[in-house]
Order: C-alpha cells, then sequence, then structure tokens
C-alpha cells in the first residue's frame, strides 16, 4: 500500500474550478445572448399552370434576449438561471412575446472530492452510448450557411462536443495514483427523459456511468453503461422498457519515428425489451469498432483506418436518437400549387427551422431521408452495418491548409427482406484554406471550403426482386472574404443530386421492420446564398444575405420551385 | 523498438483480425419477394388422397408450390351437404404440415359421404384453382352421443307437447341435415303458455339410472345443434339439467341441483351451441340464481336432461330444428 499513494482528487474541471475560485470572484454575473433574425421568403412554383392560391410571400422574424444570472453563494457552488425573452416581429404590447426558463442549473464540489451538477446538464459518453451526432448535410457547409445551422443547434442545445441536454443530475470524481495508473475517473448521471402521464406512460430515465482508468499517457481504458428505463409503478400500465448498453473502450498513443499513433477502440452490446409485454421483441445486439490512426507532423499526412461492426439489433437510444424527426412538415409554405399539397421538407427547411429538431431520446429508431443519408443515419451507432472506413488527410501546424479524403466501404450484417446484405459506398472529400495567409502582407482573413460527398447503396436483384441503386452526390463550397476590418463578404453554394431506388424499411413501434416501401427518387436541390457581415467582436455580428433555393423532383410528377430568401441576423453572446 | 511500441503493434494486428464481414443467414423484416416478387403457379393444386374415407381415421391434403409466400384458402364444398371446410394459409408451399383434412367442417353441416370440390384462392392474386375428391366415410367424433335422430325418437325419452296450432314434433329427414339425413322438427303456436314442447331424456334411456359422465365437471362438454328459421327470431331453447344429488334414484324438485342454459337462438340456419358442464347455471326464469341442491357440478349425477322449446305466448309461431346431442370430453365439439 505504501507504493500505491493515492489522493482523491477533484476531477479535472474540478480542479480548474478551484482555479477559478482562488481568485477574486463576484458573486452575481449576467451571461446570456440576444439576436434578431428576419426572413422574406418568395416562392416560385415552375409549373405550367400558375398557383393562384399559395400566397406567394412570407415574412417573419423574431428577437430574442437568453438572459441568464450567474450566482455564486460561496466558493463550491454555482447556480445559473436563464430566461428567454422572445417577440415576434409584429407582436407588440404583449401579443407575440413569450417567456421562457431555458436553463436552471446548480453545481458545485462536495468536500472538495465530488464535482456535481443538477438541473440543466449537457452529457456525452461515448459515440454508441450517448452522443449526439450532427444532422445530416450540416457539418461540412459553407460559413453563410452555418450560420443559420448555428441558430438552430444554439437553440436545442447541440454543442460542437455532441453533448445532449438533459435534465437531471451528474457527478463525477477522480482517484491519482503515484505508480502503475495514473488516474481512475468516474462520471455518472440520471436524466429524466420522460415524465409520467399516471395512466399509460411511465416515468421514463436516462442513466449513464463511466469508469475511465487512465494508466498513462499510452494507455486509457474505460467502461460504459448507459440505460433508458421506464420506473415501474409511476403509472397504470404494466409495460416497462429498458434498454441497457455495455461498452468497453480502450485507446493506445504511441510515437513512432516521429508519427503520432492510436488506436482507439469499443465493444460492447445492448438489450432492448418491454418488460410484461409479450407482443414486444426483445432485442440482443453487439458492436465492435477499432480506428487504428497515425499523423507525420513533419509532413502533415494522417491515415486513419477504421472497422466496425454493429449488429442489426444493437439498439442504443442514447446515441442513435436523430436531432431531426424527418416526419414533419415545413412551417414556410407548408402547402403550395392549386391542390394545396403538403411541401416535402427540404436543405433551407431544415437549415433554418426548429420544429423539426428533436430535444428528448427515442426508444426507436427515428425515420430517416435516404437521400441525405442512407449510409449512416445513426451516425457510427447505425445498426446493421459492418466495413471499413479509410481516410487520408492533410494536417500540418503553420500550413493553413486542412484536407480529408475518407472512404466508407460498409454492408449490412444482416439482409433486409432478403439474405443479399445492401451495400454502401461513401466517398466524401473536405478542403479548407486560410488563403490570405499563402501571400506575405494580406492581412485580412480569406477562407475558402470545398467538400463532396458521393453516396452510393446497391444491392444486386433478380428476375423476382429489383435490385437497389440510390446514389447521391453533394458538394459545398464557400468563401469567407474579409475586404474591411471585421467586413466579410461571403458566397456558398450547396448541391446535392440524388437518383436510383431502393426499398425503406417501414418499422413498427418496436422499431422491428413490418414492411417495405419501393423508393424511387431522381431530382436535385441547390442552395446558392451571398451576403455579408460585419463582426462588431469575436461574440458578435451582424448578417445580410440572400438565399436561393432550386428544388426539383422528378419522380411521380414530381414538382419543382424555387424559395429565395432574404436573411437579416444579429446575434450576440455576452 | 520500445517495450510501449511493441504491444503498441501487436494491438493494431489484434483489432484487426477481427475485421471481415460476415452476413447473417436470416433476413430482417418481411421477405421482399413475398411482398414485390412476381407471383406464379410452381406446381398445381394435387391431392394426396382422391378417395378418403375419414371413418377410418384416413386424412387427405393437399399440395402445390407457389413462386412466393401468399395468403391462400381452400375451400372443400360438399356437392350434396352443401358443407364448407376453409384452410387457409400464408406460405409458398401447400403440404400435409399447413393443408390437411380430417373431414371436419367450418360450416355446419358436416359432410356426408359425397363428392366434393376444391377451389384454391389467393387473397392478391387472381388465379383460382380446382379440384374434386370423394368422401367414402365421414369422420367419427368421440363421445357420448344422446340422440343423431338417424334411427328415430330414443325410446326412452318422454315428451310433452302443447294443443296449439300448426304443431310439429317429429324426426324428419333432408339433405340439409347438419348430420346424417335426420333431425328433429319442433315448432307450432301457443298464445297460452311459453312451452311449446319439452322431451326428457332420463339417463334410464342409456341403461343406467344417470349418464355415463366422469366426474370431472371441467371436462364435460354439451353440445347439440340448432337451426333458427331466417323469418323467426321468438323461439328459445332450454336445456335442464338434473342431478340426483342425494344418490336416491330420483330428483327432488327444490331440494336437488339443476342447471340449465338457455339459448335465445340468434344465427340464421344451423349452429353448434357447446357448454361446459362446469359452466352450467341454475336459473329461475331465466335469471341465474343460487344453487338448488349442494351447489356442485356432478356430471356423473347427472339423471336427466330436457329441452324445452319456449316461445312468447303472443310472438306467433315459434320454429327450431335439433340434431346430434352429444357429451364430448376435454373440449367442445369441434366439427
Amino acid at each position: 500500500m505504501r507504493l500505491l499513494y493515492y489522493t482523491l482528487l477533484i476531477a479535472a474541471l474540478g480542479t480548474a474550478a478551484v482555479d477559478t475560485f482562488a481568485q477574486e470572484q463576484k458573486k452575481f454575473t449576467f451571461t446570456g445572448a440576444a439576436r434578431s433574425l428576419f426572413y422574406a421568403d418568395d416562392i416560385d412554383l415552375k409549373a405550367e399552370e400558375a398557383d393562384t392560391v399559395t400566397v406567394p410571400r412570407l415574412n417573419s422574424g423574431n428577437v430574442m434576449v437568453d438572459l441568464g444570472l450567474n450566482i455564486r453563494p460561496n466558493q463550491n457552488t454555482e447556480i445559473l438561471g436563464m430566461v428567454r425573452i422572445r417577440n415576434d416581429y409584429g407582436g407588440f404590447w404583449g401579443s407575440g412575446v413569450t417567456f421562457d426558463i431555458r436553463q436552471l442549473s446548480v453545481k458545485g464540489v462536495i468536500g472538495g472530492v465530488v464535482r456535481y451538477q443538477l438541473g440543466d446538464i449537457n452529457y456525452r459518453m461515448s459515440k454508441y452510448t450517448m452522443w449526439n451526432y450532427d444532422q445530416e448535410l450540416m457539418t461540412n457547409v459553407p460559413a453563410i450557411f452555418r450560420q443559420q445551422v448555428d441558430v438552430v443547434n444554439y437553440d436545442h442545445f447541440y454543442f460542437d462536443d455532441h453533448s445532449r441536454r438533459q435534465q437531471g443530475a451528474a457527478a463525477e470524481c477522480a482517484l491519482v495514483f503515484r505508480k502503475y495508473v495514473k488516474e481512475l475517473q468516474f462520471h455518472a448521471m440520471t436524466s429524466r427523459v420522460k415524465a409520467s402521464d399516471f395512466a399509460n406512460v411511465s416515468d421514463r430515465l436516462f442513466s449513464g456511468l463511466n469508469a475511465q482508468l487512465i494508466q498513462s499517457d499510452h494507455l486509457e481504458i474505460g467502461i460504459n453503461y448507459a440505460n433508458l428505463y421506464d420506473i415501474p409503478g409511476t403509472s397504470r400500465t404494466d409495460f416497462s422498457f429498458r434498454n441497457p448498453v455495455t461498452t468497453f473502450t480502450m485507446k493506445v498513443l504511441a510515437t513512432y519515428k516521429g508519427i503520432d499513433l492510436s488506436i482507439n477502440a469499443e465493444a460492447g452490446k445492448s438489450r432492448t425489451r418491454y418488460e410484461n409485454n409479450v407482443e414486444a421483441p426483445d432485442w440482443n445486439d453487439r458492436f465492435l469498432t477499432a480506428e487504428f490512426s497515425a499523423h507525420h507532423k513533419n509532413s502533415g499526412l494522417k491515415v486513419s483506418a477504421n472497422s466496425l461492426f454493429v449488429g442489426s439489433g444493437f439498439r442504443s437510444p442514447g446515441a442513435q436518437t436523430k436531432r431531426i424527426a424527418f416526419d414533419g412538415t415545413p412551417a414556410a409554405f407548408e402547402r403550395f400549387t392549386n391542390d394545396q399539397v403538403l411541401r416535402a421538407p427540404v436543405l433551407l427547411d431544415y437549415m433554418r427551422e426548429s420544429d423539426f429538431y428533436t430535444l428528448q431520446l427515442q426508444p426507436y429508431l427515428m425515420p430517416f431521408n435516404p437521400v441525405y443519408d442512407n449510409i449512416t443515419p445513426y451516425g457510427d451507432a447505425t445498426p446493421n452495418r459492418q466495413g471499413v472506413i479509410l481516410t487520408l488527410g492533410y494536417e500540418k501546424k503553420d500550413v493553413p491548409v486542412t484536407a480529408a479524403l475518407t472512404h466508407y466501404q460498409l454492408q449490412e450484417e444482416r439482409g433486409e427482406g432478403t439474405l443479399l446484405p445492401r451495400k454502401f459506398g461513401r466517398n466524401q472529400l473536405n478542403i479548407g484554406a486560410d488563403v490570405n495567409q499563402f501571400f506575405n502582407g494580406w492581412k485580412k482573413h480569406c477562407h475558402v471550403t470545398f467538400s463532396m460527398c458521393n453516396d452510393r447503396t446497391t444491392r444486386g436483384g433478380d428476375e423476382l426482386v429489383r435490385g437497389v441503386d440510390l446514389k447521391t452526390d453533394v458538394w459545398n463550397a464557400g468563401i469567407e472574404l474579409e475586404v474591411l476590418n471585421g467586413f466579410d463578404l461571403m458566397f456558398g453554394i450547396q448541391s446535392l443530386q440524388y437518383e436510383g431506388f431502393d426499398f425503406t424499411a417501414v418499422r413498427d413501434l418496436y422499431s422491428e421492420i413490418y414492411n417495405f416501401v419501393e423508393y424511387k427518387a431522381e431530382g436535385e436541390e441547390q442552395l446558392t446564398s451571398f451576403g455579408a457581415r460585419y463582426r462588431f467582436s469575436e461574440k458578435s455580428f451582424i448578417s445580410a444575405q440572400f438565399t436561393s433555393s432550386e428544388n426539383s423532383s422528378k419522380v411521380d410528377n414530381g414538382i419543382s420551385y424555387d424559395i429565395n430568401q432574404f436573411m437579416l441576423l444579429f446575434n450576440m453572446k455576452f | 523498438m520500445k517495450m510501449k511500441n511493441k504491444i503498441f503493434f501487436a494491438a493494431v494486428v489484434m483489432v484487426f483480425t477481427f475485421a471481415g464481414c460476415k452476413v447473417d443467414k436470416e433476413f430482417e423484416g418481411p421477405s421482399l419477394n413475398d411482398l414485390y416478387g412476381q407471383f406464379a403457379i410452381v406446381q398445381g393444386l394435387a391431392v394426396s388422397n382422391y378417395d378418403v374415407n375419414f371413418s377410418e381415421n384416413q386424412t387427405t391434403y393437399f399440395t402445390a408450390t407457389f413462386s412466393k409466400n401468399v395468403e391462400w384458402q381452400i375451400e372443400v364444398k360438399g356437392l350434396q351437404s352443401g358443407s364448407r371446410k376453409i384452410i387457409t394459409g400464408f406460405s409458398n408451399v401447400l403440404d400435409a404440415t399447413n393443408a390437411t383434412w380430417d373431414g371436419s367442417t367450418t360450416s355446419l353441416p358436416l359432410f356426408k359421404a359425397e363428392e366434393c370440390a376444391i377451389e384454391l384462392t389467393f387473397a392478391a392474386e387472381a388465379d383460382t384453382l380446382r379440384d374434386t375428391l370423394i368422401v367414402l366415410g365421414t369422420k367419427i367424433y368421440e363421445g357420448f352421443l344422446l340422440s343423431d335422430f338417424e334411427s328415430g325418437v330414443n325410446p326412452g325419452w318422454d315428451s310433452f307437447v302443447q294443443s296449439g296450432a300448426n304443431m310439429s314434433f317429429t324426426v324428419q329427414s333432408s339433405d340439409q341435415s347438419p348430420q346424417g339425413n335426420n333431425y328433429f322438427d319442433i315448432g307450432g303456436t301457443v298464445n297460452w303458455d311459453w312451452l311449446i314442447a319439452l322431451i326428457d331424456m332420463p339417463g334410464s334411456a342409456y341403461g343406467a339410472p344417470t349418464y355415463p359422465l366422469s366426474e370431472n365437471p371441467n371436462m364435460e362438454y354439451f353440445n347439440v345443434m340448432l337451426h333458427k328459421d331466417p323469418t323467426l327470431s321468438n323461439g328459445i331453447m332450454l336445456f335442464q339439467f338434473r342431478e340426483d344429488d342425494n344418490g336416491d334414484g330420483v330428483y327432488t324438485t327444490n331440494v336437488e341441483d339443476m342447471y340449465s342454459i338457455e339459448i335465445q337462438l340468434s344465427e340464421n340456419g344451423w349452429s353448434l351451441y357447446s357448454s361446459k358442464y362446469a359452466d352450467l347455471q341454475t336459473l329461475i326464469n331465466g335469471a341465474p340464481a343460487a344453487a338448488i341442491g349442494n351447489g356442485v357440478h356432478e356430471p356423473h349425477k347427472l339423471l336427466q336432461i330436457s329441452a324445452l322449446f319456449l316461445a312468447n305466448p303472443s310472438s306467433g309461431y315459434a320454429h327450431t330444428q335439433m340434431d346430434y346431442l352429444i357429451f364430448t370430453q376435454g373440449g367442445p365439439l369441434v366439427p
């Protein structure tokens, strides 16, 4: 025991907190954000018969302030309360004004050992237990589109660390050892996902546990447990949902002849069941993934190879809940044409409309749009996938260019409706460059981005059943050009083309496939945008932009139309 | 190479050795071939036994093969009796496991020794396949038969018939008899009393004071086939089951148990009515009441069964037909 000297330690942030607390701090501070957003839309139907029913122009917008008060009653406690005041343009004297509680949390340190947080917490675990994957087609978009995506993400607490906003409690602590093991961390959280209605819906909780053993700078081993579950007795129903997921992680780091090497591996299993419901299935399945990567710093070259297997019955609500609920309809121009048919949402709608987005974990596999992503609709945790992902990249210190070329070669573990598995191929290229840094004396910012992604889903057919071949091509290009101090001109374009045929699975409440629907797709969407932005500071800007969304579908007398959007956005964080 | 690098490369080799795609031997969801494949009859309809004698415990089964799983229906129709047997399923093969016929019927009457037409149809396809077979002997049902009226009325029975108008109380013969050729016909107009006619069927009519039933009321089922005229809806058939609780050989009114079944004829045509002995109730004027005797269902003490045909005196002419009264064991009669 003498050799094993350990000290209870406040976890990393706890340490940071102590350092911070050591300084003189105000007991009250204000935090929050302010935003003004205005849209002027115009729809142009490309049809032989003029649309005389739909109102062709829509204006909408709002002003909102998130006003947060940070209270520090003592050195070990911090209370945050944030109120959102929102007013629609045109809503005076109370009309259209809303007051909401956006955030309430208490956090602190118990006995200098355990760090805790109560109320609203942002939490993430591993990619297969609790991970909030990005929405489709909006990750590598030009900055001019990113402004609208950021608004949606901010409103829904979608952060870059892929955490998910929960309401509950979290705690963490760590043990530091002198020999053999560097540190042992413990993290735990529980949140309430759904409240009982005292009749048919029970209280549903999500709990996560993580123990992370950091042996050294070269080896980390972890165990994760996540469970979405009902509390029996909180309603009159006998059914009780259970979805535990247990995973093991391993991270190995090394350096060999100037090459940074790493292995990230995770393996685990899940079980999904509805207790006391004989009609519900009992899913058991597993996953296994290991990524090897190497980065030669001198040359900037990076390579990685990721081998993955995710069973068809693997269910992890914490990781598989999608940001976008694809069964919604757009708020702008919800119906159009003289027949007032429902308009299917397009990229522009997903980019700006909050109502499509989810906040709570879902116990089933949510629907998705095969045209936007048929390969990884649930991120890395997409069930029924196996294969490899290869990446070749470039990233070098002091060189203002980054590039990555990624190839997915996946297939189903279990065929859907046939023994033949579907095969998935994806080629993805992302390039970004600060062009001004190539020229001496060009001090103003100039950043260009380009990305493209080609997805293909195939499966052979026979004389009885049609084969599958669905192809999606996306490319983005954008530029931010600073012409005066803090004043940027921006341009961006995103093009999506799709064509082909697939059978899409129709799932029941338990995510079991009970039918297949023939899915024919042929069409394109194109977003073109230009505008200007003035940056008052790093945390505030005003932006005006014009976006044209051209949409056409050639399937089943598809309707082609354009939506032209003018947007004025003022954004500030404080 | 340093030790940690050796470990690292060993780990690289180890984690990538699991890589390799294996495809499950089962697929997820319904078969695409079933949902979207082209339908074709690979092998036509055939019958394993075209001359089948069900009375000798023979069965026959139908065979066919299709290009995909479909919802199919086989209808066997007796060309003399009009009896129908329906067999349904969802498969791409018909064979002994899913298309066997044991001589039973789906809707009364029971099959006779007759020629039968077979028709194979599909829920979502226009094709129809046809064939015929001959029933040489009908299925024999296990149980204690009270009467099928093929040899007339049991001489040990007693009866009472009101002297109303258009009275009928006799065995009749017809191809439409639900079993065999004969059935019992009861009818008439009695405008002063609910009772039209009754039959007492004492156990002594079968050679012993009580019926030869087991002691377990959950194993004994009483079955009877009754007919309702489509134009009449006033007939009520009441069956009374008198037990000899004290074993003195006679039924003592208001002392020993009498259970009843009251059947309001509602389904047009022939219907099979079955009741578990343990479910029989004590009825007073048609309403459930406390047991009269020891309140224990004792089928082995069943002394007499009475069949009473009733109708509201103001409702006019009432009529029914009755056939195949039988006790079965372990479950109701499955025709």
